[in-house]
This record gives C-alpha cells, structure tokens and sequence, in this order.
C-alpha cells in the first residue's frame, strides 16, 4: 500500500468511526427518552411492546409515545453496521481497491438476502 | 430489566464477553420471555455495545478494517443461514444448545489463567526486514495484514467466522469467544487486534440475523430499550473500573453462575 493509499485508508477509518460513535450515542439518547415515557405511562416492559409498524414511527414519536422512540433508536442500532459498510464501500470504490469493494458489496447483498428472506418467509 | 442488563453489561465488559452470554438467561430465566424473543433482543445489545467501542476502536486505527470486512462477510453469512434456521427449531433444542454453550465457557473461564498466557506467548514474529530484488506482487494474505503482523490460515478463518455467524444467530451472542481465539491462534493476528477487530464484526454478524428476528416480530421494544440502555451504560462502567478490580475472585463467581445458568436452561430444556 502506498503512502498516499494508507493516508486515504486511514481517513475512511476515522470517519468510519465517527459515524459508529455518533449513530450509536443517538439511538442510546433515543432509546433513553423511550424508556423514560415507558417509566412515565407506568408501562410494564414485559407487557407486550407493539410490533414494528413504518406508518405509525411518525406519529408516535408526534405523540410522544414510548414504542416510536424504540423503535426509532433500535432501528438506527441495527442499521449503525450497515451504514458503516456502505461508506466503507464508497470509500474502496474511491481508492479503486476492487478486492475490498468485492467484500463490501458482497456484505450488503448478504444483509439483503437476510431481510427480502425473512420478507418471503412472513407472507 | 435496565439493572439486569446493567449486571450484564459490567461482568462481560469486565471478563472480556460482549454480555450476550448473560442477557438471554436473564431474561428467559428471570423475566420469562421465550427464548427466540430474548435472543433477538440480546442481538440488538450487544450491537449497540459493540459499535461504541468498534467506534473507538477505528478512530485509534485499533481495529483491521480490511480483515474484519472480509471474515465478516462470512460470519453474516453464518448469521443469515441462523436466524433463518432458528425460527425452525425446536425452542428446547435452542436452550440445550445455550446450556451448552454456558458449560463451555465456563471451563474456559476457569482455565482462563494459563490461557492468557498461552494466547500472550503465541504472537508470531514476522520478518519486516527488506529483501533484495524487486518486491513481489502482494497476496490477499499480505493486504489483510497491519502493521508488524501478516494474516494466515485464512481458510481456517472462513470456517470459524461461518461458525460464529451461525452461533451469534442461534444464540444471540456476539461471539468474540469464537473469533478472538480464531484470529489469534490460528490467524496471527496479535491480540489486541484481534480483540478489536472481532467488535467490529459484532455489528454486521448481530445486524444480519436482528434482521430476520426484527420482521418475523421476535424483538420486543419495550423489553429491547431498557435492556439494551442497562447493558450499554453497564458496559461503559465495567470498561472504566476493569483496571481497578481483582478480577480472579470475580472469574470464580462468575463460573459459578454459568454453572448455575446452564443447569436452569438444561432444566428448561427438558421440560
């Protein structure tokens, strides 16, 4: 790897980083509020929380009721790692590294294997 | 629910688990979730511990990037092929297998000692120096190495992140018990790296099966935010108080309640 390949490498690193850091401290402060209406509606958290339902995140995080919160700071949980290998890929694709920009859409293919399977299997 | 996952957080966090080992028990055997339901929201935790500190950890430069992409496009393979199959199986079969895997890891535990040394002693020492003579062209091997180390037995690695990509699905564990030793050992990776570098996994591996779990309703909100906020702020507290503790007496306790947990889940098992 030459210098200036290393330098690029270790940009993209940092700024990987960054995103993890930051996406993750934003869902704890998501999931926090969640909780604290969950405390404050005095809701049992093993009484049964509502599925996941895209039409409702907006106007329950409107109406300030605990599951939108939820359910917005798990979704930026698991989609953290994802954006993350998404950059990453941008970041190959930049520096014309093809063996990593391979393995980098090969992971993104894999993840939406898993979500149009699950999708399927559902219906 | 947030104690518990905090419990959790700060004894992996301490003793080198991510707190997955911990979560799916507590909440099976503690708050009677079923088994599926607790591993999904087991996933989503140590997914949110795991990319804080892989964070940390890439911003340090820490972490391999280039490695842990690659064995991480087979352990979300694994992941792919478990969270599909878990939704097969048997829920008694599922707690057997968590029995067993609490057994193993408390022997591992209670050899911990001379393994630590093992694992420290084992680093192997690669030829920086240059040769003569043009330089040849670089393998995978050569570009997934770092600085003073260079990567081997990639094959063997494919295999065990496979494995561990299963495992973490079924299981809902992030599986650094698997991969640390994998990249170590067998890899030559230094451990501090390799440590690193398995975090970084944890993410896409937890992230691929969270998937699954998620749109078949396996993850539960209300129970996923408060545990999830006990093992994060857990997790950060037993970072900052891990040098300050004896950890030995700790090890001993903990064996003790793996022994003690893998004896109500075999129980469980068959019922």
């Amino acid at each position: 790897m030459s210098g200036s390949e290393r330098a690029s490498a270790l940009r993209a690193e940092r700024l990987i980083g960054q995103l993890l850091t930051g996406v993750t401290y934003v869902s704890v402060a998501l999931l926090l509020v969640g909780v604290g209406l969950l405390i404050a509606a005095g809701i049992s958290p093993v009484s049964g929380g509502p599925g996941m339902d895209p039409g409702r995140l907006v106007s329950d995080l409107v109406g300030l009721k605990p599951a939108g919160f939820l359910w917005i700071g798990l979704l930026a949980v698991i989609a953290a790692p994802i954006a993350r290998v998404t950059v990453a890929l941008v970041a190959y694709v930049r520096d014309k590294d093809w063996l990593m920009v391979g393995v980098s859409s090969a992971i993104l293919l894999v993840i939406a294997t898993a979500i149009g399977s699950a999708i399927v299997s559902t219906v | 629910m947030i104690g518990g996952g905090a419990a959790a957080g700060v004894f992996g966090s301490l003793l080198g688990l991510g707190g997955g080992i911990l979560i799916v028990p507590l909440l099976t055997l503690g708050f009677g979730l079923p088994l599926r339901e607790a591993v999904g929201v087991s996933l989503v935790s140590v997914m949110m511990t795991s990319s804080a500190a892989a964070g940390v950890y890439l911003e340090r430069h820490v972490a391999n990037l280039r490695l842990g992409m690659t064995l991480e496009l087979f352990t979300a393979t694994g992941a792919l092929v478990g969270g599909s199959v878990a939704f097969l199986l048997d829920e008694r079969f599922l707690s057997l297998l968590f029995a067993a895997l609490l057994t193993y890891v408390a022997f591992t535990m209670l050899q911990a000692r001379s393994r630590d040394t093992a694992l420290s002693a084992d680093v192997p020492e690669v030829d920086t120096s240059p040769g003569n003579g043009p330089p040849p062209r670089p393998t995978v091997l050569d570009r997934l190495g770092g600085d003073g180390y260079q990567v081997r037995n990639l094959g063997r690695g494919v295999v065990g992140a496979l494995g561990a990509g299963v495992a973490s699905a079924l299981l809902g564990i992030g599986g650094g018990i698997i991969k640390v030793p994998l990249m170590h050992l067998s890899m030559g990776v230094p451990l501090r790296v390799a440590t690193a570098t398995s975090n970084l996994m944890i993410g896409i591996t937890a992230a691929a099966s969270a998937v699954i779990y998620l749109i078949h309703g396996g993850i539960d909100p209300y129970v996923a935010g408060p545990t999830g906020i006990g093992v994060f702020l857990g997790a950060t507290a037993g970072s900052r108080l891990g040098h300050r503790l004896d950890l030995r007496y700790l090890r001993l306790l903990f064996v003790v309640v793996l022994g003690y947990t893998a004896l109500q889940m075999l129980v469980r098992a068959l019922e």
